[in-house]
């Protein structure tokens, strides 16, 4: 790149680059700014990254956006979706009144949709909650959560869903994103989240990306890489992936694998590491330990067949039953000539891990030679074994360099993953034994995709096995905790883990749960198999609430819709995947009747009395110390021991508490922005503040500190990334340089304390004896590679690949209202190859068919663009409701994180005629 | 036509309180006019086909807003490390001038991340990739109106 200017132009610039001060970072050097605007700070609406942004307000509107140039995330620029968050909020099928099924005047579940007040709204919707709860209990309703939450929201949702109702069905479409991640990380590290930050891009000589389309999915930081890339030529850029892609274009190496094959791709690194005597001796030896887990865990599908279409059966079997491939035998050290049948023993317990010695490691990678791991591997049948092979050794050879730092990044190809814990757990095996976690530059750095998944779904703790904190509902010291900061009597919390995402459609359509409220997603369109999940919701008796902006596809298959206030239209927060939290002010009001999601929980829990949820509940299933077996306890004596009265509201218990109330509205914080959700309450304190500040109190003091509310809004500060100590935030957790937790001395203290007591054995399970404590240490998983739970055979020959784009965001509820962004990419296609559209007989633009044993939609192919899609696969982006690609797709998950695989599964393609 | 009935009904309800409305049906609701049950064959458009210049410029969303690319691509794509097709033309002195490309602007000389090696004189690493904020266009017309203005 070598774009030069003339003199001319150079000095027509001079304008801006006279602005640079001292630190090369001029503080307004944007184009001058229209009279009567308002500019207000806050975060982009859409992905993991976290772009800082400049909110323009004219008369009540959002007029403009920009990048801010302070934000050290993005430094003024933002991507064609970052651009459009103004545009976003002006659809003009903005929901604005609720919106109920209806025959005759009342509500009906065949009816069609009526305004009605919010009244009405909330009447229908508490009646209907009552008769899934008489009938079943607690885990009779469910609310479904998102990463796109604010902090305050998730919080909100959290103490009403947990506290309030004493049900742990509530959980995240962050489940469908990270969930993988967050289970590698709570086994490594034994607490969640990221060492690095994304600094390390600068510092590093590698950025290595695993199943993440950075290019296309996180452009802000692409934008730093290639910036980097194009300054330092030996800086490197190695995509792996399995088809060409946008990121591969701006990659100096491209290696394609075939689907599932990464985990074969990592061993084969970590064998050549040891083999070349690469491994950081003195690392391991003071930081690490060696750990192996069950095996044979299946693969998170239905263990029963009683729904199930006829074509979904053989696939649902591999649930119980495995018979090794001859690949898979070598790969676990067997006879590939012997039949190895493995029954699913572990499919209940697929975290179950155990210590092992470095031998026993080492014997696990030994299958893993270059020769074989480039057979299981090679993902492009066009491309030869040799130059395949010289792609692993070149990735190998700066893996195993002691001179040269790796970031290896990566999103849903590793998380949306059947064995997505297994394959990020891989990703630190590599960097522990290289030495190259936790410094500066260096790091396994796991990308989310939605811009609070990691602020909300994960540290706010919307999982259904989650409190704040990285506490669990099942650990007692944790809902003691809790019970404390929350105020509630003992065992008020249910200690049972509620039902994931996926179970909870499985829950719909079994009839267990009856009564749920969808916030802030569109899990009717996002999660795999929809066939089954459509009909659940449509045909079955239960009542369904989708509170959004926009009538979605979720929306389409609810009872009752409630119009949302939109991101600048309230007070929020994010946290990105750099731990970095950011709040902004609300700028504009919420259209018509729209509310912001903190009101709407709120004025829903006006409806509910301590006596109604806090007697005797039956919870099928429990089993805890210090519960009676399937029974949670009458708690209602001890808390009116507290002042909490039966018919107190939980509104009055959980929000409108007396800290709560000592937030006052106005706050000076404000500087005069609105409160809507303060305006519509009629109250005269600051919830989302009050929230904020509660929630801070679980993460004070244990490393997952953040600042005071106010804080965030100071104009030095453009979010902050926790542990926040003294003022302070923290680029590099457990190192002793950077993170205040980290002892002192130690240079690297992996702290974190779940899961860090366990027994010894060998790669084929644990040995009796006494378990053993692991301080500071993490864990070096062996984890093989194995088959997925489906693969292309003769009736269903080709690979189906699901994903997003640059230009739309999710569902496409949002983007698709841009007239820009929907021109530039009206609807999803179906990327093929051509030899395999050619035998189809199917032409560009042509419609085809794409089946799978679950279900078959339309498509209009595509032979090129941006995805450049091997021979035996093909890729289609999930954003068009009019594509619903998710009727085709398989909702294996990952068996320990839960986390559906939307990466691959098998489907056939023929021409529509 | 269905579609802008109901955005009316939708959209032009009085604030609060108004003449009742009349039921929406799903199929009606969002951005797909069908049951959810439905599968139907998805539109057909076509990618902006023009040749750069051919095509007077389409008017900007505002100025903030990157403007919109105005001529089909497929021709200068892939952006890779040596070869960037949009620069090619657009890396233009300035002001426009007939029959000359749309000059890349001062902005993107400016690097605000840090100190540039030599100030102003090279595009910014960091906005090489036009496609990430330069969007391309069919002739797909809009799936719902708009109503922002500035």
């Amino acid at each position: 790149m070598s774009l030069q200017l003339t003199r001319r132009t150079f000095l027509k610039a001079g304008f801006t680059t006279a602005a640079i001060g001292a630190t090369g970072l001029p503080l307004e050097a944007l184009p001058t700014e229209a009279k009567g605007w308002n500019w207000e700070r806050g975060v982009c609406r859409f992905c993991g990254t976290g772009c800082g942004i400049r909110i323009a307000s004219k008369e009540g509107r959002v007029v403009a956006v920009k990048g801010d140039p302070q934000n050290p995330v993005n430094r003024g620029l933002l991507c064609a979706k970052g651009y459009a968050c103004a545009q976003i909020l002006y659809g003009a099928d903005r929901l604005k009144r609720p919106l109920l099924r209806k025959k005759n005047g009342v509500y009906d579940k065949q009816g069609d949709f009526e305004e009605v007040t919010w009244k009405e709204a909330f009447d229908v919707m508490k009646a209907q909650w009552t008769k899934a709860h008489q009938a079943l209990g607690p885990t009779g309703v469910a609310v479904m959560g998102s990463g796109q939450y604010t902090i305050m929201e998730g919080y909100a949702a959290v103490k009403l869903v947990k506290a309030g109702w004493r049900s742990n069905n509530l959980d995240p479409n962050a489940r469908h994103c990270m969930a993988s991640a967050v289970t590698a990380f709570m086994q490594t590290f034994g607490i969640d989240e990221p060492s690095g930050c994304f600094d390390d891009i600068e510092l590093t000589d590698a950025v290595i990306t695993w199943g993440a389309n950075m290019a296309e999915m996180h452009p802000m930081l692409w934008a730093r890489v290639m910036d980097e890339r194009l300054r330092r030529p030996d800086y490197r850029v190695i995509n792996l992936t399995t088809y060409a892609n946008a990121t591969s274009e701006g990659a100096d190496l491209e290696i394609v694998f075939k689907p599932n094959t990464d985990l074969a791709i990592w061993n084969y690194l970590a064998r050549e590491i040891v083999k070349r005597g690469a491994v950081d001796q003195d690392y391991v030896a003071k930081h690490c330990v060696f750990a192996a887990g069950a095996v044979d865990i299946g693969f998170g599908l239905r263990e029963d067949i009683l729904k199930a279409y006829p074509a979904e059966k053989d696939t649902l079997a591999r649930q119980k039953t495995v018979v090794l491939t001859r690949d898979e035998a070598i790969a676990q050290g067997l006879n590939p000539d012997a039949r190895h049948e493995r029954p699913q023993t572990a499919s209940s317990t697929p975290q179950q891990h155990w210590l092992i010695t470095y031998e026993e490691f080492q014997k696990g990678l030994e299958p893993y030679t270059l020769d074989f791991v480039a057979r299981v591997a090679k993902g492009d049948p066009d491309e030869s074994i040799e130059a395949f092979k010289a792609k692993l050794v070149q990735l190998a050879d700066d893996y195993a360099n002691p001179k040269r730092k790796q970031v290896s990044f990566w999103t849903m190809g590793f998380n949306q993953h059947t064995r997505g814990t297994w394959v990020n757990e891989q990703a630190y095996m590599v960097h522990l034994l290289t030495g190259k976690q936790a410094r500066p530059g260096a790091g396994a750095f796991s990308l989310t995709g939605q811009p609070s998944a990691c602020g909300t779904a994960r540290e706010v703790g919307t999982f259904a096995h989650r409190l704040p904190a990285d506490m669990t509902v099942d650990n007692p010291a944790h809902r003691k905790d809790a019970e404390a900061i929350w105020n509630l009597p003992p065992n008020t919390i249910n200690p049972k883990v509620g039902s994931h995402i996926v179970q909870m459609m499985r829950d719909l359509e079994d009839g267990k749960i009856r009564w749920l409220w969808v916030q802030v997603t569109n899990p009717f369109q996002s999660s795999a198999n929809a066939n089954h999940t459509i009909e659940a919701a449509r045909k079955h008796d239960n009542f369904i609430v989708v509170s959004d902006v926009y009538p979605t596809l979720s929306a389409k298959v609810a009872d009752l819709i409630l119009p949302s206030a939109m991101i600048y239209e309230k007070w929020g927060g994010y946290g990105n995947a750099e731990r970095r939290t950011q709040l902004w002010r609300q700028v504009v009001l919420p259209p018509g009747e729209a509310r912001s999601d903190v009101w709407q929980m709120m004025e829903f829990a006006k409806r509910f009395t301590l006596a109604e949820v806090w007697g005797e509940q039956p919870i099928p299933g429990l089993e805890a110390p210090g519960f009676t077996k399937g029974k949670l306890p009458d708690v209602l004596a001890a808390a009116a021991a507290q002042g909490l009265k039966p018919e107190s509201t939980l509104y009055d218990v959980l929000f409108a508490t007396n800290a709560a109330k000592a937030c006052a509205w106005p706050d000076p914080v404000a500087f005069d922005k609105p409160n809507s959700t303060v305006v519509h309450a009629n109250i005269r304190w600051f919830p989302e503040k009050a929230l904020f500040e509660e929630y801070r109190r679980f993460g004070l003091g244990h490393g997952h500190d953040l600042a005071p509310f106010d804080t965030y809004f100071q104009r030095d500060v453009a979010g902050l990334r926790w542990p926040v100590v003294e003022g302070k935030e923290t680029l590099w957790r457990f190192n002793d340089e950077y993170d205040p937790y980290a002892k002192k001395g130690s240079g690297i203290d992996f702290y974190g304390t779940a899961m860090k007591k366990l027994p010894s054995g060998d790669l084929t399970g644990p040995k009796p004896g006494e378990a053993k404590a692991l301080p500071g240490r993490a864990k070096i998983f062996f984890r093989p590679w194995q088959e997925p739970p489906e693969s292309p055979d003769a009736t269903y020959d080709l690979w189906l690949c699901t994903g997003r784009v640059l230009e739309h965001w999710h569902s496409g509820s949002m983007t698709r209202r841009v007239p820009q962004l929907h021109a530039a990419v009206p609807e999803a296609l179906l990327f093929m190859h051509a030899k395999d559209a050619e035998k189809r007989g199917l032409k560009v633009g042509e419609l085809a068919w794409i089946e799978s044993r679950r279900g078959k939609i339309q498509a209009r192919v595509t032979l090129g663009g941006r995805n450049k899609v091997p021979r035996g696969l093909v890729y289609v982006p999930w954003f068009d409701e009019g594509v619903f690609i998710n009727k085709v797709t398989l909702d294996a998950t990952c068996p320990i994180s839960k986390e559906t695989d939307f990466k691959k599964c098998a489907v056939r393609i023929t021409k529509v005629v | 036509m269905r579609h802008s009935i109901l955005l009316l009904t939708l959209c032009a309800a009085p604030v609060l309180a108004g003449p009742p409305v009349k039921p929406v049906p799903d199929r009606d609701l969002g951005l797909s006019r069908t049951s959810v049950f439905e599968v139907t064959p998805p539109p057909l458009f076509h990618d902006e086909a023009s040749a750069p210049g051919e095509k007077s410029l389409p008017k900007r969303i505002n100025k903030e807003y990157p403007p919109v690319i105005p001529h089909a691509v497929a021709d200068f794509l892939p952006i890779t490390q040596s070869a960037n097709g949009c620069v090619d033309c657009h890396a233009v002195p300035g002001p426009k001038q007939k029959g000359e490309a749309t000059p890349i602007p001062a902005s993107h000389y400016v690097d605000l991340r840090r100190v540039p090696v030599v100030k102003g004189e090279a595009l910014v690493g960091a906005r090489y990739v036009c496609l990430s904020c330069h969007v391309p266009r069919t002739d797909a017309p809009p799936l719902v109106a708009s109503t922002f203005r500035r």
